[in-house]
């Protein structure tokens, strides 16, 4: 025990001092691990045939599209945004849309990423960080907005639940499996106190989704439903402004005074065998304006898919006898974090368990820190009664979800086992909404957790 | 963070890893675990010497078997119970008498049963060794569950197997750590995290299995039909059952193959000798296992008379049911394990009191319970996960306030203390708990509570 630990810290030591002077570079580029993670997933784009045509823009128009379309893995899946385009405004079959645009947003989220990243080389390290950590999961946010527009306030809820649980069971549990199988004999480390930054925001966040739902259970008999109802609503827009500031402060301690607890750890000289897929891209490959402009375009883009997501889930729903409470917790979230959770699982098997952390912890805390108390300002805003209290069973899930994977990392130290109980317990949470085919109210979004016993009961009986 | 350091230093300068390391070939070879080493702590060596003049030697071997496994124990002297719990049977005892007189041969037996597995391990070897220790080591908890579940007492199952969870981390754990901390004041008294952290990741997920069902319970609304519900938490605990015992052989794997260096209890000390002496097998191979099927026989006559007397007793000491099946029950079931733990923290080996105390929560917790589940589904009875409210949240904290004391791999008497007095405060919660459980129909139990228990509040609250 001892005999592995003590050169283990000294070796932490040493590194962090190469750290401290060779991380310069990541530095001037705002690199995040949520974006390593996706740039694993990346290919090197073949110019050679483009090389060949004769008009120089033509030639610097194609390169760029090359480089931005076909710089992916997943580049196969884009022929899913037509199809789904062909596809809607030919009235085909509503599950068939939901399920093309959901497959055409796995690619998109990943480009996203590619282009904040390459802003980045021109906004400098700061812009650039905070660039990543506000589009960092801009699929989630927009199929967020998009569902507050239409006031399906429970598909916004269950999906940003879904994604945070994602996170933090399935892509954080797969990647200690896989790394844990795969370095069977090797030691993994990771460093804790990155994690614990991310483990507390959660408790605060879901300190903000017990409260409201207490509320509720805190009432006598005689407080009305729509007093109950207000005050959860007042309870939740304070928390939610509560959680920026929060987030706020998060952004400040990432990338101002404790940068060097985000650091990935990925300079170290046993690198050399994967340095040319990640390491390699160092300088940006599209111009600013180019970037922006297709930042903007694929932007539209995942607003157009995610309209049809949001407005053939229920559809789809039925057509396949799962709830929706099901399809918004799990499938929305597998298909949204699809990019991050291959990258996590590839580092892991690296053995860089620093970054595979940094994409699970990190995306579920923005998400459950920035994602969620927007929503309820944006629906604030546009006047959509929309507030924290997600209901017990979700609120059960998420609170056992943060705390299990809190003592997993509790010493620094994964195996398989680690990964493999956070994966099952995945399994066994969506065995749960499989199971749970209590209706749900759609209309109303307060009805979800706050007014179930009136409303939810006509739902049933008209159901 | 230094301190951290300086320790792992100091560890490293002990030497201590490879030792370990070497010297744990041998108990690797027999298969033993933290749980039997600390039976071990109760027995004592036989002396042959008045057999040794019995003049025929069929007579003589046979002798001396019997006297290895029957008085081999400290605890024989509980023996003689069994034989009066049965006659007590057949003369027409009052019920409560039965109760006791077979709880209190429980006791014995127990211990018995880990004896022989671990005598049965020197002829497997260690792997096949392990797994009976895994499997055999919480034989009468499993036993009992069984045989309340064939009388459909499914309410007795959930709450003989809560206790012996709660027991196990709190009443064992508790005074391990008391006594250890008290006795060695001056010492520092340190235990692997490791093996502590592993067992808690596969309890929380146990906890997330049981907290599941119970809030499906608390989604629905009045107008949700209760068939409904019960069908509901019913499918979803069976697959989470399939799910934990999936984890449970997983972590057998973990423990007995890929990671086994966690759990090697480092018992190979030079200031202690009285465990390590028994290196050969002191029965043979064939009479062991015939021992063992005859001690789980009477295991099981002895669980049957429990499950039938519970009641009655429960009614003439005035005890409700919750209390004498969370309490009463896994306080003597575990009783021997419990004091082997403690044998082990006054020599501050804590991380054998650990191995017990958590190896046999996670057992039972990931293991008993839901084989517990399928033996009930196959018998066609409905038994879900769904524990009440007030045991899921005794649970969930137990654990919790264990993990957290577990956390930074030191411990001192207050830990002890703390936990030992979380037991009192939940055995007095459900010692003042008389709201009546509707007992034949087990599903009902935490259901729907809000008729039933409204009314029973309802009316006591009128008649009072």
């Amino acid at each position: 025990m001892g005999s592995i630990t003590e050169p283990w810290a000294i070796a932490e030591s040493e590194n962090a001092n190469a750290t401290a002077k060779g991380s310069s570079r990541e530095l001037r580029h705002g690199r995040t691990a949520h974006n390593m993670s996706s740039s694993s997933l990346r290919k090197k784009s073949d110019l050679r045939l483009i090389q060949k045509v004769p008009c120089k823009t033509v030639k610097n128009i194609l390169s760029n599209l090359q480089e931005v379309i076909l710089g992916t893995k997943l580049a196969l899946l884009f022929l899913a945004i037509p199809l789904a385009i062909i596809a809607n405004s030919y009235h085909l079959g509503r599950p068939l849309i939901f399920g093309l645009s959901l497959i055409g947003l796995a690619p998109l989220a990943e480009r996203v990423s590619f282009l904040t990243e390459q802003l980045a080389f021109f906004t400098g390290p700061t812009v650039g960080g905070l660039l990543n950590a506000t589009c960092g999961n801009a699929t989630e946010l927009i199929i967020a907005i998009l569902a507050l527009a239409s006031n399906k306030v429970a598909v916004v809820k269950y999906s940003l639940l879904g994604s945070i649980l994602s996170n933090l069971l399935l892509v954080l549990g797969s990647s200690l499996f896989c790394g844990g199988i795969a370095n069977i004999r090797r030691q993994q480390w990771f460093d804790r106190k990155q994690a614990d930054v991310n483990f507390f925001l959660l408790l605060m966040g879901l300190l903000c989704h017990l409260l409201p739902l207490f509320l509720k259970y805190a009432t006598n008999g005689e407080a009305s439903t729509s007093l109950i109802n207000k005050m959860s609503l007042t309870l939740s827009r304070a928390s939610s402004i509560v959680m920026l500031v929060a987030y706020i402060a998060y952004l400040v301690f990432q990338l101002w005074t404790h940068r060097q607890f985000f650091e990935a750890t990925e300079e170290e000289e046993e690198d050399d065998a994967y340095n040319d897929d990640v390491t390699v891209e160092e300088t940006p490959v599209i111009g600013f304006w180019s970037g922006f402009a297709w930042l903007v375009g694929m932007t539209l883009f995942i607003a157009l898919l995610s309209d049809f997501v949001v407005a053939t889930i229920e559809d789809a729903s039925e057509s396949w006898g799962l709830s929706v409470s099901f399809i918004s917790i799990i499938l929305l979230p597998i298909v949204g974090n699809a990019a991050e959770h291959a990258g996590a699982i590839i580092f892991a098997f690296k053995n860089k368990l620093d970054i595979s952390l940094g994409v699970a912890l990190g995306s579920a805390t923005q998400i459950s820190l920035f994602v969620v108390p927007l929503s309820v300002i944006v629906a604030w805003i546009l006047g959509i009664k929309m507030d924290l209290n997600f209901n017990i069973l979700e609120t059960g899930s998420l609170a056992l979800a943060i705390i299990i994977t809190a003592f997993t990392l509790q010493d620094g130290t994964s195996h398989y086992m680690k990964g493999l109980v956070l994966m099952l317990c995945y399994v066994i949470i969506a065995a749960c909404f499989f199971v749970n085919q209590i209706p749900q109210k759609q209309q109303n979004g307060m009805g979800v957790g706050s007014q179930p016993n009136n409303n939810a009961a006509g739902g049933f009986i008209s159901a | 963070m230094a301190g951290i350091e300086q320790w792992s230093a100091a560890e490293n300068g002990n030497g201590n890893a490879p030792v370990t390391a070497k010297g744990s070939s041998r108990e690797l070879r027999h298969g033993r675990t933290a749980h039997n080493m600390s039976s071990s702590s109760l027995r004592k060596k036989s002396d042959l010497r008045v057999i040794q003049k019995v003049p025929y030697k069929g007579l003589k071997d046979f002798l001396a078997n019997l006297q290895e496994v029957i008085l081999g124990t400290k605890l024989a002297i509980l023996f003689p119970a069994i034989p009066a719990a049965i006659i007590g049977t057949y003369c027409g005892f009052s019920q409560p008498w039965i109760f006791g007189l077979s709880l209190l041969g429980l006791t014995p037996l127990a211990e018995r049963v880990s004896f022989l597995t671990e005598q049965l391990a020197f002829y497997t070897g260690p792997t096949l060794g392990g797994l009976l220790n895994a499997t055999c080591g919480n034989a009468t908890e499993l036993i009992i569950a069984i045989l309340a579940l064939t009388n459909n007492k499914v309410a007795v199952v959930k709450y003989s197997l809560l206790g012996s969870i709660l027991s196990n981390l709190l009443l064992v754990l508790g005074t391990s750590l008391f006594c250890g901390g008290i006795a060695n004041l001056r010492r520092e008294q340190r235990f692997d995290r490791k093996q502590a952290d592993v067992n808690f990741f596969l309890l929380l997920m146990g906890l997330l299995c049981h907290l599941l069902p119970m809030l499906l319970g608390y989604v629905a609304h009045e107008g949700t039909p209760a068939a409904v519900i019960s069908d509901m938490s019913l499918n979803l605990s069976r697959a989470s059952s399939i799910v934990m015992l999936m984890s449970y052989i997983a972590y057998l794997v973990f423990q007995l193959w890929t990671h086994r260096q966690l759990f090697d209890a480092q018992d190979q000390e030079d200031e202690y000798d009285d465990s390590v002496e028994e290196e050969t097998a002191v029965i043979g191979f064939w009479s062991g296992f015939s021992w063992l099927v005859g001690m789980t026989l009477v295991i099981a006559l002895l669980s049957e008379y429990v499950v039938a007397t519970i009641e009655n007793a429960s009614e003439t000491w005035g005890l409700s049911v919750s209390f004498i099946s969370i309490i009463l029950l896994p306080i003597v079931g575990n009783a021997a394990e419990h004091a082997g733990a403690i044998i082990f923290a006054f020599k501050n080996k804590l991380d054998i009191s650990l191995g017990v105390a958590l190896g046999s929560a996670t057992q039972i917790g990931l293991f008993v319970v839901p084989l517990t589940i399928i033996v009930a589904w196959i018998l066609g009875i409905n038994m879900d996960l769904n524990f009440n409210l007030l045991e899921t949240g005794s649970l969930a904290l137990s654990i919790i306030i264990t993990a957290f004391t577990l956390q930074d791999g030191t411990s001192h008497y207050m830990k002890g203390l703390v936990l030992l007095l979380c037991y009192i405060i939940i055995a007095i919660c459900f010692f003042v708990d008389k709201i009546p459980q509707k007992q034949p129909n087990g599903v009902q139990m935490g259901f729907q509570p809000m008729n039933n228990i409204v009314n029973a509040i309802g009316k006591r609250v009128f008649s009072s």
